[in-house]
């Protein structure tokens, strides 16, 4: 008995829980109610499709400081109308302004206000938020900015790297650096999330990403989701289950 | 009940393995401009009931080189590190060798609370009225402080005629490139120059870098976890996640 419990214990669930997808317009979106869940003014929907087509990660994950986890941005209005957060951009110049006729288009609660029509179009993708954004940005389909400042002088290593799986029977990963430099910046994920050690993948597990570590800070609520196993896994023969 | 024990060895270890690496995986939060390179200071404030010091780099090195302080005066480079106690500070060691009505305010009643400030509120400099016209930086204080000493911005005062013993400066060495460990890496390059307007020889040399080349071996690794460069790029100079302020050189 305690042999068996303990082989469990040590082992763990053999199966992987992916986390049930959303419908395509409601992948990616992040209820923020920090400040106004008690309060008489609605949480705002913040969509990240509707508004990568126009950023890139980096301007508002580096540059805006914002966080990486839901709430965890200490965003106020009055950081807003002095040109912070949100009011970088939403300043009535760049993109419709703090003021009182627009407070409808963010502060609308849980409801998706941003148009699915304007990615429509796009190069489209089986998971997530059914854009494939990799190649939305290679086909030239979106022109994301890189930086609001015009500091976009980011190193360029174009390294791929391959990370062998811990079961026989799945083919290793890769990562390519190009392809996320494209989008983030080297501190967004560099060394907080990924230190920059050699051969500490193991803590790369299946599981950990599922538990929102490591790749899965963002691909698992916002960049393509894990159930797309082929993006990184690319010689996976089974076609996996939706 | 041997194999029991062996269970319970094998789930320890496992366990122990778990977290050896555990410094990654998530992403941390980063300190806003205004909190970075501010240091807690309490190694006699609370026993005393008083507030613990907030000492804030910014506000110092807008005026103050760093050597001033860690060298001249003799402040340690770790918090807590150099145990300063108030009747010290009376002494004109310390923080009193500028707190003391001369150069700075005086270690008076009035005035406890603008240090013993940790949880108060209290009304102290202005971070963003000070570094406005500063120029822009992208980590840290969010300020560029070699360009601000540069463009004259800011004017480090060195040396103080109670403390300090002015001699002659060394002639600088040439800036030298450091080879980046990984393919494709831009190469470093070390600016003795830029470094010795704020901290001079001696912070650095001999303890932390030994002076003959290529004998102190270090990593990102280690400069990540506050060691080498990491000693004041991370916690207060700007962090090493700005990677290319010193990856600079194209291979």
């Amino acid at each position: 008995m305690h042999l068996v419990l303990a082989a469990i214990l040590l082992v763990g669930p053999v199966r992987f829980h992916l986390p049930p997808l959303p419908a395509r317009e409601a992948y990616g979106n992040v209820l923020i109610d920090r400040t106004t869940a008690s309060g008489p003014v609605k949480a705002v929907t913040f969509s990240h499709w509707s508004h990568r087509t126009r950023y890139t990660c980096r301007v508002c994950h580096l540059e805006l400081d914002f966080s990486f986890e839901r709430n965890g941005t200490e965003i106020t209005e009055e950081a807003n109308r002095k040109g912070r957060y949100c009011g970088a951009c939403h300043d009535g110049k760049t993109a419709f302004g703090h003021t009182a006729e627009h407070c409808d288009k963010c502060h609308a609660g849980d409801v998706v206000t941003a148009d699915y029509k304007k990615v429509d179009a796009l190069p489209w993708s089986l998971y997530g938020d059914g854009v494939n954004w990799t190649r939305a940005l290679a086909a030239g389909a979106i022109k994301p900015l890189a930086s609001l400042s015009g500091d976009v002088g980011g190193i360029q290593l174009d390294r791929t790297l391959t990370i062998e799986a811990d079961w026989n029977f799945v083919p290793a990963a890769i990562f390519p650096h190009a392809e996320h430099e494209r989008w983030l910046d080297c501190a967004n994920c560099h060394p907080s999330i990924f230190n920059v050690k050699k051969k500490s993948t193991r803590q790369f597990s299946m599981r950990n990403i599922l538990a929102g570590e490591f790749c899965g800070t963002c691909h698992r609520r916002v960049a393509f989701p894990l159930n797309d196993c082929r993006r990184c896994h690319p010689t996976m023969k089974n076609e996996p289950q939706l | 009940m041997r194999l029991r024990l062996g269970f319970l060895v094998l789930f320890l270890l496992s366990a122990a393995s778990l977290f050896a690496d555990q410094a990654a995986g998530t992403k941390k939060r980063r300190p806003l401009p205004d909190e970075f390179g501010n240091v807690v200071i309490n190694n006699y404030s609370q026993k005393n009931n008083v507030a613990p010091v907030v000492f804030s780099h910014w506000l110092h090195r807008s005026k103050y080189s760093c050597r001033l302080c860690h060298v001249d005066i003799g402040f340690a480079m770790e918090v807590n590190g150099t145990g300063i106690r108030e009747e010290d500070n009376r002494k004109g060691l310390y923080c009193g060798a500028c707190h003391n009505g001369k150069y700075a305010f005086a270690a008076q009643t009035a005035t406890c609370d603008r240090c013993h400030s940790s949880g108060k509120e209290v009304a102290h400099t202005d971070f963003a009225a000070l570094t406005s016209g500063y120029p822009k930086g992208r980590f840290g204080n969010n300020v560029d402080w070699e360009q601000a000493e540069i463009a004259g911005k800011v004017k480090l005062i060195d040396t103080l005629p109670e403390v300090s013993v002015k001699r002659k400066p060394l002639d600088l060495q040439k800036d030298y490139s450091i080879e980046a460990k990984i393919d494709g890496l831009p190469q470093i390059i070390f600016s003795h120059k830029k470094h010795a307007v704020w901290s001079g020889c001696e912070l650095c040399h001999p303890d932390i870098f030994s002076v003959k080349t290529g004998s102190t071996k270090y990593s990102m690794q280690d400069i990540f976890a506050g060691k080498y460069c990491g000693l004041c790029h991370g916690s207060v100079a700007f962090p090493a996640a700005d990677c290319q302020r010193c990856h600079v050189k194209p291979v």
